[in-house]
């Protein structure tokens, strides 16, 4: 660990504001809760010049329901994610994935912003954003588009973003029979970051499966989803055989590494159990039987 | 001096005034507040920052330290090398090989090398990646297995081996034919980190020419001093340490203190200045002292009723880098080899073994938590083997009063590990928990373990220890005792000792922080002896004031001395209650008839020995003994283990007070379930990579299992005061075995190596068919 090296830190109250410092000053960067950002300097000794705080931004706060769809600001934290009635409703998984961030003061602070643009491959709100079908609004001074949320991920601690551009919303469609679940494993019961995650998405039709999505974390150097899995059990009727089938396929799409949170096989064969969890769970959620 | 018999003849209560009551320790307060100050609060912002520039080879010569670059560093004060060590470049605790700063030959990637002293951290950043050191690379060595190999490398001496060990009770090949079953096993325990709360700080103050005055959290302030002046060069009335409450141990500040007051000291006598080193967390990980890993080959065997016939032990204890307390350490394993169980043929050959890693040291349990992990799962195996219940199976066998133990002590008095398994199993509903039960993807089991803990030094080295009391003016006390506050609350324990013995309120004792100047060496925070020993010599000090205090009362009331009573910071006649003298009075005239006020403690334990050839003699003052039963549940799938409940028992000779008990007992229980699930401290070509609470797990509060009524046993140790025994080392020990034969009990899978972390777990269940 390195001492903190000195910084200036700056609060725009506007977007604006922020955007225009992003694109003026030489090696700014966004900061938010500071849970990621702050143990990187000390850990790295990364020297950081200008730290643009978003926290003072009105509009880049919230979750908001509108058109059939839900936005949610980046600076959101866990903690508003979690209390969201509206988010419990409209995207379980999500819900599930606050509850288990960090520690009360880790959800406190942290925001979906930061979780996302840290790009961890073990970010626990990326695998529930994924399978809703989440789009991520990236502005600079001089323009603003949506892409899809999966587009942000490069690599480890890796996006897409600019230097001049920062996330200012995320956006994902409310759809009616969908539901969804979020399974975790971690080292401990709380306080840790996971060892691997998987999200499921299931629209349901009667008893088949409408639609189906799934995304990983911690098998690959970003969160993914798995499209060969889901296209093979889309428009199926829903079965604890077709459950395990998806879940034995999901194995073949990780390609986790060992590291000090657990070792490869370990997070190979786990894809297929939290699959398989997640799926029952999301399937159960939307009123389906098993 | 039977102690227990004579304090309660002469106090001659129905019932204890503070002693085994429950009490709200005197820093409670202060603790909860965040008042209590630990040694950063006392260090003045811009004061001189010390760091250490540490070895990145883990085995090689030093050709060249070059600090030129380094000094030019705008900021720099000083950068110190060991040209510049004034007395005895030597620190190591044992054995003599462990050099204070090196400049010969490093040991291990975070040997030190020179001290940087900067204005402030940043620069002496800076400097320390400036200064230069050239190594000629060794090969090294990161196995036991490999640096007992022919030709290995030689990082002390030849063939690496530190010390040896050896016990040989009875005839073992007797033992052998007298088996109807034996079971053999090979069992390793790795590193456990301490992971104390504050991380190792020391501040150092030049007091004019040839004094220092240190500040720095540590279990021994008489012990840093003698390292300090050793170091130095000067004589031990040179050096002033003063032991700040220290913000968790464990045994790892046992070891640190004098590193770390060392750099301090000499920083800040070579400059002149006042200075401070500071560890960080990851430093604190990387280079400092360990649990020991050990390995054990097991050979046990019992005949077909049931008794243990012959225990057969080969350990081979890793040390790392330098020896430190190893001879001790596999000592106690040595000594403690067949569990809390009477064995009459026992063969058991030690050695300590030097890698070139990060190096063992005190921790919690000493030895005999590694030793009892696989001692219990041995006893264990039996019970299954001779198809016997695992708990009747260790009644049979259990030591008692009249039983021998690992090293033939003859057990006398104060054994009560009977009461503690018979407790544990009656409480948890044992008899009824015989068969696994699935509960989805989960199985529940139930395991149990005992343990038996020496108390005070080992080797049979000689123990004594002091204490000082004073009594005031207006009545109040101030009490002084070397044993330091570290979290466990040892000294509050002695004020409660000290408040029974002269009845004074407890509120009106004040603890002063051990300072060398002024407290008496009561030895060391270790060993279990902080209560037994450190306690003890609290009784003494009261026991010689209370005569004084009797005496002027007496004849105050005018009364025989039988008949005065001392409570409530008074005293009164028996017979005649409503006349009461406050103290106060009292010691005004006990200084008009010159009855000293102060009064200074000693006690020394009883003699112990034993025999180098066959290891065999009186080796502990003492045993603390306890009984845990464990409930767990294994997700089949995922193979994480959750352990649901604890029930604990401990034989404490006499609870001074339950809370602190409890305390102890709570803490212990997460932590043994962190080494045996959890904890798992990984290195890579010997550089720890497990350096910060992100990546080395240690239990949350989420994390920690339900936990009933602690099931206290009091067998009263004859020779301590009111009978105490060592609380906080032992009331770990029993809970790594009842989890780890839980987990057995739960899945038929025998782990000899822990942490059992869900990967393993699930491999194991992969392996055997049973996901
Ligand atoms: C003890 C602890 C436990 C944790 N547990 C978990 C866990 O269980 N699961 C988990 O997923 N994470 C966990 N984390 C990581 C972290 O808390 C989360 O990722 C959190 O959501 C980060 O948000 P933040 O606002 O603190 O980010 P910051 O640290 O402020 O920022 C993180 C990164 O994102 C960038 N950034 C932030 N906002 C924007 C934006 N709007 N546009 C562009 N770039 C932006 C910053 O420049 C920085 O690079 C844990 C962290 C700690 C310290």
């Amino acid at each position: 660990m390195k001492p903190l090296t000195g910084f200036s830190l700056l609060r725009p109250p506007t977007l604006v504001g922020a955007l225009e410092m992003m694109s003026t000053l030489e090696h700014a960067q966004p900061i938010v809760g500071g849970t990621d950002i702050i143990p990187t300097f000390k850990d790295l000794g990364s020297k950081p010049v200008h730290l643009i705080d978003l926290g003072l931004i009105e509009e880049l706060n919230g979750i908001m329901e509108e058109d059939g769809k839900i936005l949610i600001g980046p600076t959101t934290t866990h903690t508003q994610i979690l209390t969201s009635k509206v988010i419990e409703k409209t995207a379980p998984a999500l819900h599930d994935a606050a509850r288990w961030i960090g520690s009360v003061q880790i959800r406190n602070r942290g925001t979906i912003g930061g979780n996302l643009c840290n790009a961890s491959p073990a970010a626990d709100s990326a695998p529930p954003l994924l399978v809703h079908g989440a789009e991520a609004h990236i502005c600079s001074l001089e323009e603003g588009h949506w892409i899809p949320l999966l587009e942000l991920f490069k690599g480890p601690k890796m996006t897409v973003l600019k230097p001049n551009e920062i996330l200012i919303g995320l956006r994902f469609p409310t759809i009616a029979g969908a539901s969804s679940s979020f399974q975790r494993i971690g080292r401990r019961k709380g306080f840790t970051l996971s060892v691997v995650n998987a999200a499921v998405y299931v629209e349901r039709k009667d008893d088949a499966l409408k639609e189906a999505r799934i995304a990983l974390g911690s098998v690959a150097p970003t969160p993914i989803r798995a499209p060969v899995v889901e296209d093979k059990i889309r428009g199926k009727k829903m079965s604890e055989e077709l459950i395990d089938e998806a879940a034995e396929a999901c194995v073949e799409v990780a390609k986790p590494i060992d590291d000090v949170r657990g070792t490869a096989e370990y997070r190979k064969d786990m894809t297929a159990v939290l699959v398989k969890r997640a799926l029952r769970e999301a399937w159960r959620r939307t009123g389906g039987e098993l | 001096m039977e102690y227990d018999r004579i304090l309660s003849d002469l106090l001659n209560r129905d019932e204890y005034l503070v002693v085994g009551k429950k009490t709200v320790r005197l820093d409670a307060l202060d603790k909860l507040l965040g008042k209590a100050r630990f040694t950063s609060d006392y260090i003045p912002k811009n004061t001189m920052t010390v760091k250490v520039v540490r070895s990145t080879m883990p085995h090689a010569l030093i050709k060249r330290v070059d600090t030129s670059t380094a000094l030019m560093v705008p900021g720099v004060v000083t950068i110190l090398t060991a040209k510049d060590v004034p007395g005895e470049n030597e620190i190591g605790y044992a054995l003599p090989e462990q050099p204070f700063l090196n400049d010969k030959k490093v040991h291990y990637v975070g040997d030190p090398i020179a001290l940087v002293c900067a204005i402030d951290e940043t620069t002496a950043q800076e400097a320390m990646e400036a200064v230069v050191v050239e190594y000629e690379p060794l090969p090294a060595v990161f196995d036991i297995d490999a640096a007992l190999a022919e030709g290995a490398p030689i990082i002390h001496k030849e063939n690496n081996v530190a010390v040896k060990t050896k016990i040989r009770k009875g005839d073992i090949a007797k033992g052998w034919k007298d088996s109807d079953v034996v079971v053999e096993d090979t069992y390793w325990s790795p590193y456990q980190e301490h992971m104390c709360l504050e991380p190792e700080a020391a501040y150092a103050v030049p007091d004019g020419v040839g004094k220092v005055t240190i500040i720095a959290c540590m279990q021994s302030p008489h012990l840093v001093r003698e390292k300090v002046a050793r170091v130095l060069g000067w004589k031990l009335n040179q050096v002033r340490v003063i032991q700040a409450l220290t913000g968790g141990a464990f045994g790892k500040k046992d070891d640190t203190g004098p590193l770390i007051s060392g750099y301090a000291a000499l920083a800040a006598i070579k400059t002149g200045k006042p200075a401070a080193y500071i560890m960080d967390r990851s430093e604190v990980l990387s280079v400092t002292p360990k649990r020991f890993p050990v390995r054990f080959k097991y050979r046990s065997g019992a005949d077909g009723k049931g008794k243990l016939t012959a225990v057969e032990v080969e350990i081979t204890l890793e040390v790392g880098a330098y020896a430190n307390r190893a001879p001790f350490w596999l000592w106690r394993q040595t000594a403690h080899a067949c569990g809390p169980y009477e064995v009459p043929n026992v063969a058991v050959d030690g050695r300590a073994v030097y890698t070139n890693k990060v190096y063992g040291g005190s921790y919690r349990g000493f030895g005999n938590l590694a030793l009892h992990f696989a001692a219990e799962q041995q006893v264990d195996k039996l019970a299954y083997e001779l198809d016997m219940d695992p708990v009747d199976f260790r009644m049979k066998n259990i030591l008692r009063i009249g039983s021998r133990t690992t090293c033939d002590q003859l057990l006398d008095n104060s054994v009560g590990i009977d009461k503690c398994l018979a407790g544990v199993a009656a409480a948890s509903d044992w008899a009824k928990h015989r068969e696994p039960v699935r509960i989805g993807t989960k199985i529940r089991g139930w395991g149990v373990g005992c343990a038996y803990h020496g108390n005070s030094t080992s080797r049979s080295t000689p123990d004594w220890s002091a204490a000082s009391l004073m009594i005031h003016g207006d009545g109040s006390l101030t009490y002084r005792t070397a044993i330091c506050e570290i979290g466990q609350g040892s000294p509050f324990g002695h004020a409660k000792i000290v408040a029974e013995i002269i009845g004074c309120n407890l509120d009106s004792i004040k603890i002063e922080q051990p300072d060398t100047d002024s407290t008496p060496d009561s030895k060391p925070t270790h060993g279990s002896r902080g209560l037994m020993m450190g306690g003890t010599a609290a009784a003494d000090a009261a026991i010689k004031l209370r005569e004084r205090i009797i005496r002027v009362a007496s004849n105050m009331l005018d009364c025989p001395e039988a008949h005065v009573e001392l409570r409530d910071s008074q005293a009164y006649n028996r017979k005649k209650p409503s006349v009461k003298i406050p103290f106060a009075e009292i010691v005004e005239e006990m200084h008009i008839r010159g009855e000293n006020p102060a009064s200074y403690g000693f006690y020394t334990s009883p003699r112990r020995f034993f025999d180098v050839d066959t290891g065999l003699g009186y080796n502990y003052a003492v045993y603390t003994f306890a009984a845990s039963v464990a409930e767990v549940e294994v997700d089949t799938e995922t193979g994480q283990v959750e352990v649901t409940k604890i029930w604990p028992a401990m034989d404490v000779g006499k609870v001074i007070d339950p809370l602190m008990v409890d305390g102890q007992i709570h803490g212990a229980i997460s932590q043994g379930i962190g080494f045996a699930i959890m904890e798992n401290l990984q290195l890579k070509d010997g550089v720890v990579t497990t350096t910060g609470f992100k990546d080395y797990i240690i239990p949350s509060a989420l994390d920690t299992p339900e936990i009933d009524d602690t099931i206290v046993v009091e067998e009263p140790y004859k020779h301590a005061a009111f009978g105490a025994k060592g609380v906080g080392e032992p009331s770990i020990i029993s809970i790594v075995p009842a989890v780890v034969n839980a987990i057995h009990h739960a899945t038929g899978l025998r782990f000899s190596t822990i942490p059992i972390t869900p990967d393993r777990m699930h491999k194991a269940l992969k392996e055997a068919g049973k996901k």
